[in-house]
């Protein structure tokens, strides 16, 4: 028998505040957890994507490189093949998108025999400089969009599609 | 453009730049005997449509197949549909297909027409080339209409 004898007050007192408060904690954990998910989630494998282009094979003059990837549409996952136009310029390398910037045609580099070295749009002559800066004059109102790019055990990665910003 | 809401969209406040609609006639046959090419040439001009499109997404609208079977060929009104596409604007109406019987309406109608190819055997990277070397048969066909 111990001399500090706990009265009925107490008792209560105490079942109630542990009982409360795990019954506060049941509500409370969820909600926090929530809230904070969204810094938890663990980002999906890098946003790159490989393709088969060698880095030390690529040159001055842009080749077409293609990359594909799984694209999930509601309940029909595809496989989506893309193309990027891919050179060095000086010590970087540069990825251009071919989608047209003004109705999204696929653009060819050096096709039109009157205006070499530059990006051709056969779909209403639109034409785009080797940096993907539109010619004034032809329809379209920007330049074209490039990807990130990046490297992995000599092979090129390409990543997310940028907005040009060539003035 | 597909024939979907949102290019539709674009179709109509782009008029002067969308002239062109390629129409897909595909011949579908069901008897036991040539079920099998049939689908496969489906498959075939589907896939190429789709490729031309992307090419050519800010000139030409891919419409719908017009499917007909060998009972139902005489219902296809061709011509009319020709000048209902031409009503709404499509300056060049294209029809695209497999079925050689359409090369003798060349003189009313532009088709082009593309001996099938299986594509379902191949492997991917094969099946893009053969698809690039297709769209490089058409490409003159478009741009001489266009130029």
């Amino acid at each position: 028998m111990s001399n500090n004898r706990v009265s009925r007050r107490q008792f209560l007192n105490y079942t109630l505040t542990g009982v409360g408060g795990f019954m506060a904690a049941g509500i409370l954990m969820p909600m926090v957890r929530f809230a904070i998910d969204p810094a938890l989630q663990t980002k999906a494998e890098g946003d790159f994507v490989q393709t088969s282009q060698k880095v030390a094979d690529i040159t001055e003059e842009p080749v077409k490189v293609d990359f594909s990837y799984e694209q999930v549409d509601a309940w029909y996952t595809s496989e989506v093949t893309d193309t990027a136009w891919v050179y060095k310029s000086g010590d970087s390398i540069v990825a251009l998108s071919p989608v047209c910037k003004h109705l999204g045609c696929t653009v060819n580099w050096n096709s039109d025999t009157e205006h070499p070295n530059q990006f051709f749009c056969a779909c209403h002559g639109g034409r785009y400089e080797k940096t993907g800066k539109n010619v004034p004059g032809t329809p379209p109102l920007g330049p074209l969009d490039a990807y990130e790019v990046s490297e992995k055990d000599g092979f090129l990665l390409l990543g997310k599609k940028i907005a040009n910003n060539l003035a | 453009m597909f024939f979907n809401g949102n290019d539709v969209q674009q179709f109509q406040t782009q008029k002067d730049f969308i002239d062109t609609a390629l129409v897909p006639l595909l011949f579908l046959e069901f008897d036991d005997a040539r079920i099998r090419q049939s689908s496969s040439a489906t498959d075939f001009l589907m896939s190429l449509t789709a490729f031309v499109e992307q090419q050519f997404k800010g000139r030409l609208m891919l419409v719908p197949p017009f499917s007909y079977t060998n009972q139902t060929k005489d219902g296809l009104a061709v011509n009319l549909l020709k000048e209902e596409l031409q009503s709404t604007g499509f300056k060049y109406v294209i029809f695209i297909t497999t079925d050689h019987t359409w090369t003798s309406h060349s003189e009313q109608l532009d088709v082009i027409w593309l001996p099938p190819i299986p594509l379902e055997s191949m492997d991917k990277g094969v099946k893009k080339t053969v698809l690039e070397e297709q769209l490089k048969q058409i490409i003159p066909v478009l741009t001489s209409k266009w130029y």
